[in-house]
């Protein structure tokens, strides 16, 4: 019978009955309305961060051509790429007589990642956006110049030639 | 070890502690922990935030200008390393950390005290007030008694006789 009254109540009268018996039914109905109410009203709070993976927009920050490529296939890692990994990617958008242009499938090395990445220190760093400097099979560059702050971590990786083109390492 | 300073709140931030969010334009903003950068993301201004310190630098809460400042500013140039001067420096800075509290709390005691002034006289006025409400008989000025003992020359001897 009680099921059966809360059920037919309104969504405040289910809390309250939840609040009055034994069982928790009001107060997990609750808890999930205000996790599925929108936290703020501006859209990077609310996304979700992670993983590079197939179908990822991804920005180019070199002069290789490309403005915008798509990941279609991480190299590393069952879950995705991150800050430092090589990817395939096919390019989406291109500027007019570049070295590549649109529906090439490129190699990319992931320069920057919205995602956080712990490092040696035990501090995180996490980046603005999503950022790839384009690669051919062997791993030189394509491009001849990149933008932007690259972090010191694609040392380890051995993409030297990024870390001397680079405007600022952090 | 490098001690960095939280962007928003200020606070000392140790190694191995906080997040390092880099922008497009290379501006490093480091956060001693998730609520500072919660508040980062969701674009609220540290000095109207009032726990930050730079609500309380601004509104006169805590010090501002004072001479053991000087000694923790930034100091990009390398210094030659001696180990005196290194030994001397690090007494230095637990004394110099030990003025700067003792001073910090001189001047909120200092700030506090137009406070309680004003309380006093809130206290006073309402006393003035709701007088009539008090039983008759409780008298607000409470004179204390003095009570004179006169203790002889005779008295004192033979007490020192007895001991």
């Amino acid at each position: 019978m009680a099921a059966f009254l809360r059920s037919k109540c309104s969504s405040v009268g289910r809390t309250l009955m939840g609040g009055l018996g034994n069982n928790l039914f009001g107060a997990v109905n609750s808890s999930v309305e205000t996790v599925s109410r929108p936290s703020h009203c501006d859209p990077i709070f609310q996304q979700i961060r992670t993983f590079i993976q197939m179908r990822t927009n991804l920005k180019v920050v070199d002069n290789s051509g490309a403005k915008r490529v798509m990941c279609i296939q991480s190299l590393r890692g069952k879950k995705g790429a991150r800050l430092g990994d090589t990817i395939i990617g096919s390019v989406k958008e291109a500027q007019p007589r570049g070295k590549v242009k649109k529906g090439d499938v490129v190699y990319g090395v992931v320069v920057r990642a919205a995602m956080k990445r712990g490092r040696n220190d035990g501090s995180e760093i996490q980046f603005d956006d999503n950022a790839i400097v384009l690669v051919n099979n062997k791993g030189e560059l394509i491009g001849t110049r990149v933008f932007g702050p690259v972090p010191h971590e694609l040392r380890k990786k051995k993409h030297l030639k990024i870390l001397a083109l680079a405007e600022h390492i952090v | 070890m490098r001690l960095e300073k939280c962007w928003f709140c200020s606070s000392t931030v140790y190694p191995g502690h906080g997040i390092q969010f880099v922008r497009n334009d290379a501006k490093i903003f480091r956060f001693c922990r998730s609520k500072c950068h919660k508040n980062f993301k969701m674009k609220r201004n540290p000095r109207k935030v009032k726990w930050t310190k730079a609500y309380r630098c601004l509104h006169g809460k805590d010090m501002t200008q004072d001479s053991t400042f000087e000694f923790e500013r930034k100091r990009n140039r390398p210094e030659r390393y001696d180990r005196n001067v290194t030994e001397q420096t690090l007494k230095a800075i637990s004394l110099i950390t030990k003025i700067r509290h003792e001073r910090q709390k001189k001047h909120i005691t200092e700030r506090q005290k137009q406070g309680k002034t004003k309380q006093r006289e809130r206290d006073a006025k309402e006393l003035e007030q709701d007088i009539q409400m008090l039983p008759k008989k409780v008298t607000l000025s409470t004179q204390k008694t003095k009570v004179v003992v006169k203790v002889s020359q005779q008295q004192t001897e033979e007490n020192l006789m007895e001991e």
